[in-house]
């Protein structure tokens, strides 16, 4: 081995790193596993929920079957239980549990009895496992129940012990989610006396398979079955506790079967024993299907679908091959994804070319092979299509018409030729008719025409004419050799002509495929583009289809996109909101809200959803594996040209906005350079003038320029200031400032304004270092300070407190005026308010553009009175933490 | 000295005339990108007044080409305030930066402070005011007494006291002082200039908050 056995495998190590983020994100599943009813699962699981109430948990339970036992019944009191939902099944009062409502009610813990019971007809799933999943995955804990023989991966042997098929069946992927199983272990012996007092609640069919079913020797081996799960459970455990400690220890090699499955009845068994297997290796198993040319009938591919179905549900990844040799497929898959063993089914008998096992052994190289024997599974239910078997629709009647008639022709016409050409041309034409025959009918038609035609030629033709003797031993040959040639003629064109629907079929799926892609991706208008896919979808499945596709706020729109070819009716949405928020398939044809009209696929891409796609296919039609394989690729393109149109939207969007705001920069630049040219010739002159010497009312008058100048200035700043914040395009550069130098700039910033007021400033003792934008700080400080002098009387001082508290820098500004009047101080931060009894001038604008360039930054700006008088405005800058602070 | 105004605005050329040739300098005008090029570079002014918003091209452009053949001292004079437009044009190879309107003694005391004659490379000793560097045996001295400075803080002054009076960015000054680190040092260079500020009094190291310091030579 090249790998160090001591190094943790990185793919497990992931997986224990999903699993213990799965642990938290998603709720805590507790199981109470039995071998069969009767052992006191229900009643284990309920003392177990009386006790975590008791420890303050909040409890609900959501479905309990007590089956009219007391003990089990008498700890249900003083519990919260979830009424069941009746469902609307006309006389019957069927009611199921609410997953809504629990959903609704979000209880810590939630119990839900008998994991594999089915649910009734109108629930949301076919399960009730699937409703806990839903559970589960909104974060709620659950308790529940569950008997060995319901575990998929166990069916098999459970039918072999006890000869039961077992229909309700959990999937062991959920069991593989459970943090706790519990094993309630009773003797058989104790168990069969607990039946004997009628303590055993055996349902309504207490017949002979239920009788055969509580024989000690099979409770024995259920019991034994129960064991070894739990023990394989518990050693899985412990090999993720092992890894994650990184105890040194045997690593397990990277296990990876291979099973290859067939429209067989063996194949849902072959499947559950890769599981089996795969689990006990702690590796990972894929299922594949080599499609042959030769198409599936109706029944084979029931089967299929099902048998690939349970391949999913179970966690193994289902890949399709195509090729006539099937070991070699296989093999090579094997090769490709570095299987480790590979998995057939052992063969009933043998074939001419030898058994697919014994091809398989023959090329497996350094590969394990595993022989398996299956158990046969049910006999497909199959009400609604004809087997290949079952009796000829009309199509093939008119086919083997067609072959006879050509026959019959074909006799004639050589029958009129006869004394012309003698009998072994007709032969060759005879036998050209078999050749055209197989290019347009398919089998069985042409092998009856092949059959036809040489007796055809014996009876008419070889001589002696009228009877099927034949005379000499060289015309023996040839009439043996025709029906050879006839009969392998006829196999061969038959199966060209197969492979070529086959591949016809793949390529109109292709070309749709393609279509899809072409319309919707390079259509110039989108809506055009998506009507067209939608077309031609729906052309290849001949189906209704629809899409709802997602809005801006990852919502489902409500209503149909316009190329949609049918509503959804109300009770429709709610089944394609599922599909929506679970990124799953459901609908018809699925497990989840099977009774729903139409199929919804959600337009999955590896990072979101863009929408839902529903197909609603005649009542009669299937959606058989491959058809459903079409879809899922269709739905993946359109997923993917839709999320591409979503960002080259967004694009756009964001060039638009940056086109906008070069412009209300321009614009800016231009409107400041106007207003504030006048304002600096005007300011210069009346600097000029102020040197030189001017007599006493022309001194008077320039003086009120130069104020009236000075506040028009400020109105320009401000607007431009408020125009800024009002466009919140501010991008405040953050960055080290000493504080002292910020006061210094705000002082030279305020000017004049504050002659009349002497300044003080309290600084923290240190020299002090603040994270913020500089020149907004300054401009807010100033625009306070310039309401401080404004407002207090000249003369009064005004005081700057610079300190550090927890939330970061904090700056008061306090004046010794008459404070703020009456409740004002809590407007005044509003644009244009002006407290009332202000003095004239001012934008009041100051300190809402103070509050802008505050909040701008990330700080914050107060207004208060002072409680020995004055007014005061503070601010506050947030500081980075302390590991953050730079060294000084 | 002679000046070249380039601005577009002829009230702000007249003015600045005014103001210019009251002192006693020779005083050029263009009223465009392009012909106040060509005057520097006919006449070769001792300082450029430089307005940003001009009709052909824009102030920054008409900037970069000057400092392709010229070190002629250059005053940015623009209506535009940002922060971050200052310091492009400080880095572009403007040596200041006075916004619209303005202080006329403020900016001919900035005009006069660039237009000093600058300290060339092969010169040995920096004489600002009171305070002398001695630049072969990194010494510094105010008011005849020696200076005990740390290295770095001997690089601060020598960036700011060659260039006495002119506001040197706190980008050039990060480069100068700590080649090869990126500029994440601001808050290293407020400690130092203030240990600095302190050693040097009473000289002033004044702070224009964004943009940079200048030493003033009291």
């Amino acid at each position: 081995m090249l790998e160090d056995p001591t190094r943790p495998n990185p793919d497990a190590l992931l997986a224990e790193a999903r699993r213990e983020e799965a642990r938290h994100s998603t709720g805590h599943l507790h199981v109470f596993l039995g071998m069969c009813p009767g052992v006191g699962k229900t009643y284990a699981m309920l003392q177990a929920a009386r006790q975590r109430q008791k420890e303050g948990t909040e409890v609900l339970v959501g479905v309990v079957e007590t089956h009219g036992r007391h003990e089990t019944a008498a700890l249900l009191e003083g519990m919260d239980l979830l009424p069941r939902k009746p469902l609307g099944h006309r006389s019957l009062a069927i009611s199921e549990f609410d997953v809504d409502e629990a959903l609704r009610r979000r209880p810590q813990l939630i119990l839900v009895d008998e994991l594999a019971h089915t649910n009734a007809p109108g629930s949301r799933h076919a399960k009730r496992y699937q409703d806990v999943l839903e559970l589960l995955d909104a974060g709620l804990d659950v308790y529940t129940t569950l008997n060995v023989q319901h575990i998929e991966s166990q069916v098999d042997i459970v039918q072999q012990v006890s000869g039961i098929a077992v229909q309700e069946r959990v999937p062991d992927s959920l069991l593989d989610r459970a943090q706790e199983i519990q094993l309630i272990d009773l003797s058989p012996d104790k168990l069969l006396q607990r039946m004997a007092e009628g303590k055993v609640y055996l349902g309504e069919r207490a017949d002979h398979a239920v009788s055969n079913f509580f024989k000690e020797t099979t409770l024995t081996a259920l019991r034994e079955l129960a064991l070894r799960f739990t023990a394989e459970r518990v050693d899985r455990d412990l090999d993720d506790l092992r890894r994650t400690r990184r105890v040194t220890g045997t690593w397990k090699t990277n296990a990876r079967l291979l099973v290859g499955v067939g429209p067989s009845p063996y194949a849902e068994s072959l499947i559950r024993w890769t599981r089996r297997a795969a689990a006990r290796l702690d590796g990972t198993w894929i299922v594949a299907w080599v499609e042959k040319s030769s198409p599936l009938s109706a029944a084979e591919q029931e089967v299929l679908t099902r048998a690939l179905a349970l391949a999913r549900r179970l966690g193994g990844e289902v890949v399709t091959l195509t090729g006539d040799n099937i070991a070699a497929a296989l093999l090579q898959l094997a090769q490709e994804r570095n299987v480790s063993q590979i998995v057939v089914g052992k063969p009933e008998h043998r074939g001419l070319s030898g058994t697919l096992a014994d091809r398989i052994i023959a090329d497996s190289g350094d590969i394990d092979v595993c022989v398996v024997r299956p158990v046969a599974g049910r006999t497909p239910a199959n009400p609604a299509g004809g087997s290949s078997h079952g009796p000829l629709t009309a199509s093939e009647v008119g086919e083997y018409g067609w072959a006879l008639a050509l026959t019959f022709v074909l006799t004639s016409g050589c029958w009129a030729l006869l004394p012309h050409t003698g009998y072994t041309f007709s032969a060759l034409v005879l036998l050209l008719g078999v050749l055209l025959a197989g290019m347009r009918l398919s089998r069985g038609p042409v092998l009856a025409m092949a059959t036809a035609s040489a007796l055809a030629w014996n009876y008419f033709f070889i001589p002696p004419q009228f009877t099927l003797h034949i005379d000499q031993a060289e015309d023996l040959l040839m009439f043996g050799l025709f029906f050879i040639v006839a009969f392998s003629m006829g196999h061969l064109t038959s199966r060209l002509r197969q492979r070529e629907i086959a591949e016809r079929r793949r390529q109109r799926q292709t070309a749709a495929l393609l279509r899809v892609t072409q319309s919707a991706a390079l259509s110039a208008e989108s809506a055009k583009g998506l009507q067209e896919a939608l077309r031609v979808i729906s052309d290849l499945l001949h189906g209704e289809v629809i899409l709802l596709l997602r809005q801006n706020d990852h919502t489902l729109a409500p209503a149909a996109h316009p190329a949609s070819s049918f509503a959804p009716p109300p009770k429709e949405r709610g089944v394609a909101v599922w599909s929506f928020d679970h990124k799953q398939t459901a609908g018809r044809f699925t497990d989840t809200l099977p009774e729903s009209e139409a199929t919804w696929f959600p337009l999955q891409t590896a990072t979101s959803t863009m929408g839902v796609l529903g197909l609603r296919l005649s009542r009669d039609a299937r959606l058989d594996f491959q058809a459903r394989q079409t879809v899922e690729a269709l739905v993946l393109q359109l997923a993917l040209v839709l999320e591409k149109e979503h960002f080259v939207q967004a694009a756009s969007r964001a060039e638009m906005l940056e086109q906008s705001e070069k412009l209300r920069q321009t614009l800016l630049d231009s409107v400041s350079h106007e207003l504030k040219t006048p304002l600096a010739v005007i300011k210069a002159s009346l600097e000029g003038i102020s040197g030189t010497q001017l007599p006493a009312p022309a001194d008077s008058y320039t003086h009120e320029i130069a104020t009236a100048t000075e506040r028009l200035q400020r109105v320009v700043d401000h607007l431009l200031h408020m125009t800024r914040i009002e466009a919140s395009v501010m991008q405040p550069e953050m960055d080290w400032h000493d504080l002292r130098d910020i006061l210094e700039a705000t002082r030279t910033a305020v000017g004049k304004s504050l002659h009349q007021h002497p300044l003080t400033l309290f600084l923290p003792d240190n020299p002090s270092l603040v994270r913020l934008d500089a020149s907004l700080t300054t401009q807010a400080l100033a625009n306070v300070l310039h309401n401080a002098a404004v407002y207090a009387p000249a003369g009064t001082p005004v005081e700057i407190h610079a300190s550090f508290s927890s939330h970061g820098l904090r700056i008061r500004v306090r004046d010794h005026g008459p404070g703020f009047p009456g409740e004002s101080a809590l407007r005044v931060f509003e644009k244009f308010y002006r407290a009332p009894g202000t003095p004239a001038g001012g934008t009041g604008l100051g300190l809402a553009i103070a509050r802008g360039f505050m909040k701008a930054q990330g700080g914050e700006i107060m207004a208060q009175n002072h409680p020995d008088g004055g007014a005061e405005v503070i601010l506050e800058m947030p500081q980075p933490s302390g590991h953050d602070l730079p060294d000084h | 000295m002679t000046c070249l105004i380039i601005d577009d605005e002829i009230q702000i050329r007249r003015l600045l005339r005014l103001a210019l040739e009251s002192r006693g300098h020779r005083v050029l005008e263009a009223e465009s990108g392009q012909t106040g090029l060509q005057e520097a570079a006919f006449h070769k002014p001792d300082v450029i007044l430089l307005d940003l918003g001009l009709p052909d091209l824009d102030g920054l452009e008409v900037l970069k080409r000057l400092r392709e053949w010229s070190r002629v001292p250059v005053l940015i004079l623009s209506v535009r305030d940002q922060e971050s437009i200052k310091v492009t044009a400080l880095e572009s190879g403007a040596d200041d930066y006075v916004t619209k309107p303005f202080s006329t003694a403020e900016l001919l005391a900035r005009l006069s402070a660039i237009s000093r004659r600058h300290h060339s490379e092969d010169e040995t000793e920096i004489q600002v005011g009171p305070l002398t560097l001695d630049l072969p045996s990194r010494a510094a001295s105010l008011n005849g007494q020696e200076l005990r400075l740390t290295p770095t803080e001997f690089e601060l002054l020598k960036a700011l006291a060659s260039h006495a009076g002119k506001i040197i960015t706190q980008s050039h000054l990060l480069k100068t002082v700590w080649p090869g680190h990126h500029t994440d040092q601001t808050a290293s260079l407020r400690v130092h200039v203030n240990h600095l500020r302190n050693k040097l009094m009473p000289m002033e190291i004044r702070n224009e908050p964004g943009i940079g310091y200048r030493l003033l030579a009291v």
